[in-house]
């Protein structure tokens, strides 16, 4: 076992028989065989002694058992790293970001607490899964959807807090911003409710954030201030129907047109589904690779601009680009709003357009087995499924880590940021593709995804870790920020985050300080480091 | 015990013989079996389409995938668990074990036995096997079976609840006569933790 840094042997013993007492014995994991199932499955660590690994694991089943376990960990100075239901792969898993940290696992919190039907919210605790709140949804026969991440095994509290996103409406797609209300236990072990939920008896905790006085809930997101037992969610109510239509475009600067007329779509709420655009000549997310041919020209260092791919595609009656974009509301109405879309995208000379899919909503039985299920609100692990083995990615079954850059939602930005990353990926012999689309459409900027696979060989690994980190530099030399990472990584992203003299990271700092004085809640997480160890780390 | 590298080479040494053809008596005692509540083969690869066919022989409930196992987790295994941790079974690519195994854990269950199934570079099919040793010591039991899925369906069925010592073993078996599987295939057992049954 990998003790805590700093702490001494029986103090450590003293607190694991104090969270016994508080947790039952059974639900404290101390051999090596429990506690390794929180190692990160993915780690970029693997099979190094720097692997983050934890010395054990507790796992309380209510809010007063959380605030025990914390007090007793504040008490003996012992570091506990939250999980809900620790499936964060390729963002880190279940693996604290110091070694020898006590897993404070709240799986066995899955209680769904409330779901109101009327007005559309949720209440649930962080054990609870995307699959438990479907179904609980589907058995109580609530006309709701949940907005899902995929694969969709995690809990709707840890992807939110980890800001993750999904694929319905831009109001529930991003998870953080759909939600309302947070209960929160502090390092203390008092008990904090934001929002409306800090009146006594409040009628409103789920259906208006901001209560009283400064909105706080964001500092309990990708942060270590607290341990969120409790969050509200807004659910999306079960459309009526859901349309599909592509547009195309036959010329390399279309994109640009095509993105702003998309973002205008969307900005305007007549598009309101999570559109994807892509390329018949360069693929893109989990699809086949691009032909030889096609690949040459990519690899040079004009790539998807080059005037010989372009004449390729002309001449061979290629478009070059596509967007999908969705529709969910009543039959009529998404009809009038494709019909409008199709409209503006005619601006763009030579556009053609394709009608997609059209359902009736509830799916039958049919359709159900045939659609992405997270763009109808139903977790999913098919994810899984997909022959991810490539020439990319050579050992899928070792995972991935996820570079993530925030892009602006324009064509330029794409065209740039390509330009970039292809050529760092040539400096550096990276695995990446010649030319990438954005991955995930937050309504006011784009995400890039490029994962980077990790293997059991070490000297791969190092080699990978080191081109991580060259990309975050550079990324952030052009202004383009990740939006989340895996802890081995999240100090570089946090200093990437620099202006005047880094006072974003001081800010955090001082409140770490405050909140958590003895520096026991997920040391590390997200750059956030307390004070004894940042001495130890300076 | 013997290390992985001679158990490496004990396969290497026996590369022409079938999977059944390795060590173990049949004299072996008798031991209590693990009742398995479903074996989970997928559709798309012959030798685990060859693994159910042999798992319903022998009375095995199998359930059939094709990638996915979503299905089966929500509407079956994720039922089943709650009320009491079953043991199940497969021969499946390596996303269907990963995300079971997973599953597995929050209810305090584990993979047991767990077997890769890949074409080696010289041809031949390579089982590189981590289970009890009283099972992986108990292969002459499976004599008899057309092809190695066959055999590992064999061997689940036999699957022994006591697994004190677990070990690695290696074995090489010619290929499938009727074409290889587009992936690498895993073979598994996951179930209660020993502590637990």
């Amino acid at each position: 076992m990998k003790l805590p840094p700093g702490v001494k042997s029986k103090d450590f013993s003293d607190a694991i028989k104090q969270f016994e007492e508080a947790v039952g014995k059974e639900w404290v994991f101390t051999s090596d065989e429990d506690v390794a199932l929180y190692r990160d499955a993915y780690s970029p660590f693997w099979g190094e002694e720097e692997e983050r690994v934890a010395s054990s694991a507790v796992a309380p089943n209510t809010v007063e058992e959380v605030q025990k376990v914390v007090k007793t960990a504040n008490a003996y100075k012992i570091p506990i790293y939250t999980i809900s239901t620790g499936k964060n792969l390729g963002y880190g898993g279940s693996a604290p970001n110091l070694s020898g940290s006590v897993v404070l696992d709240l799986k066995r919190m899955n209680r769904v607490l409330e779901v109101s039907e009327r007005n559309a919210y949720a209440l649930v605790e962080p054990g609870v899964s995307y699959f438990d709140l479907y179904r609980h949804i589907q058995e109580k026969g609530y006309k709701l959807w949940v907005d899902v991440p995929d694969p969709g095994w995690g809990s709707p509290v840890g992807n939110a807090l980890d800001h993750g996103g999904g694929y319905l409406q831009p109001q529930y797609r991003n998870h953080f911003d759909s939600h309302c209300g947070m209960e929160v236990v502090l390092a203390n072990g008092d008990l904090l409710h934001t929002g409306m939920g800090a009146m006594p008896g409040a009628k409103t905790w789920q259906e208006y954030k901001f209560g009283f006085g400064p909105w706080i809930d964001g500092i309990f997101s990708q942060s270590n201030f607290g341990v969120v037992t409790k969050m509200g969610f807004w659910l999306m109510p079960q459309p009526d129907a859901y349309l599909t239509g592509t547009v195309t475009v036959p010329n390399h600067d279309d994109l640009i047109p095509l993105i702003d007329t998309l973002t205008l779509l969307e900005n305007s709420g007549i598009s309101n589904g999570m559109p994807g655009i892509g390329s018949p000549l360069v693929g893109g997310f989990m699809m086949p690779p691009p032909s030889p041919e096609v690949s040459a020209m990519l690899a040079k260092p004009d790539g998807i601009s080059s005037p010989e791919l372009q004449r390729y595609a002309r001449d061979k009656g290629i478009h070059y680009w596509s967007c999908t974009v969705k529709f969910y509301g009543p039959a009529k109405a998404i009809a009038a709003q494709w019909e409008y879309a199709r409209e503006k995208f005619s601006a763009i000379p030579g556009a053609k357009f394709q009608d997609g899919e059209f359902y009736k909503l509830p799916l039958t039985p049919d359709q159900f087995n045939r659609v992405h299920k997270p763009e109808f609100g139903i977790p999913s692990l098919e994810m899984f499924s997909i022959g991810a083995r490539s020439p990319l990615n050579p050992t899928p079954g070792e995972g991935h880590i996820w570079f993530s850059p925030i892009i602006p939602r324009t064509g330029e930005a794409v065209f740039e940021a390509n330009r970039i990353f292809s050529q760092a990926a040539r400096d550096f012999g990276l695995p990446i593709l010649s030319f990438s689309l954005p991955t995930t459409y937050w309504m006011r900027a784009f995400i890039f995804l490029f994962g980077f696979p990790i293997t059991h060989n070490v000297a791969t690994n190092r080699k990978n870790r080191e081109s991580f980190k060259k990309l975050v530099q550079i990324a952030a030399e052009h202004g383009w920020g990740e939006y989340r990472t895996a802890p081995a990584f999240q100090d570089d992203v946090m200093a990437t985050y620099s202006f005047n003299n880094h006072a974003l990271l001081r800010f955090h700092e001082t409140v770490k300080d405050a909140v958590d004085p003895n520096g026991i809640l997920s040391a590390g997480r997200y750059g956030i480091w307390p004070k004894h160890l940042r001495k130890a780390r300076a | 015990m013997a290390s992985r590298r001679e158990f490496l080479q004990a396969g290497v040494a026996a590369s022409m013989l079938p999977i059944a053809g390795l060590a173990g008596t049949s004299s072996a005692p008798a031991v209590e079996t693990l009742p398995l509540y479903k074996i989970i083969f997928d559709h798309r690869f012959p030798s685990s389409r060859e693994f159910a066919a042999q798992a319903r022989t022998l009375g095995l409930a199998a359930h059939g995938i094709e990638g996915d196992i979503t299905d089966v987790w929500y509407h079956d295994l994720s039922l089943r668990w709650i009320q009491e941790p079953v043991a199940i079974g497969g021969l499946t690519a390596h996303g269907p074990l990963f995300c079971l195994e997973r599953l597995a854990w929050d209810h305090r269950m584990r993979v047991v036995f767990r077997g890769q199934h890949t074409v080696s570079a010289n041809g031949r099919m390579e089982h590189a096997l981590t289970g009890p040793q009283t099972l992986l010591g108990d292969a002459s039991l499976l004599a008899g079976r057309p092809g190695w899925a066959s055999s590992v369906a064999d061997l689940m069925a036999r699957f022994p609840v006591s697994r004190a010592d677990t070990c690695d073993r290696t074995i090489v078996t010619p290929t499938r006569a009727a074409g290889l599987d587009s992936e690498p295939l895993f073979s598994w057992v996951i179930a209660p933790k020993k502590e637990d049954l």
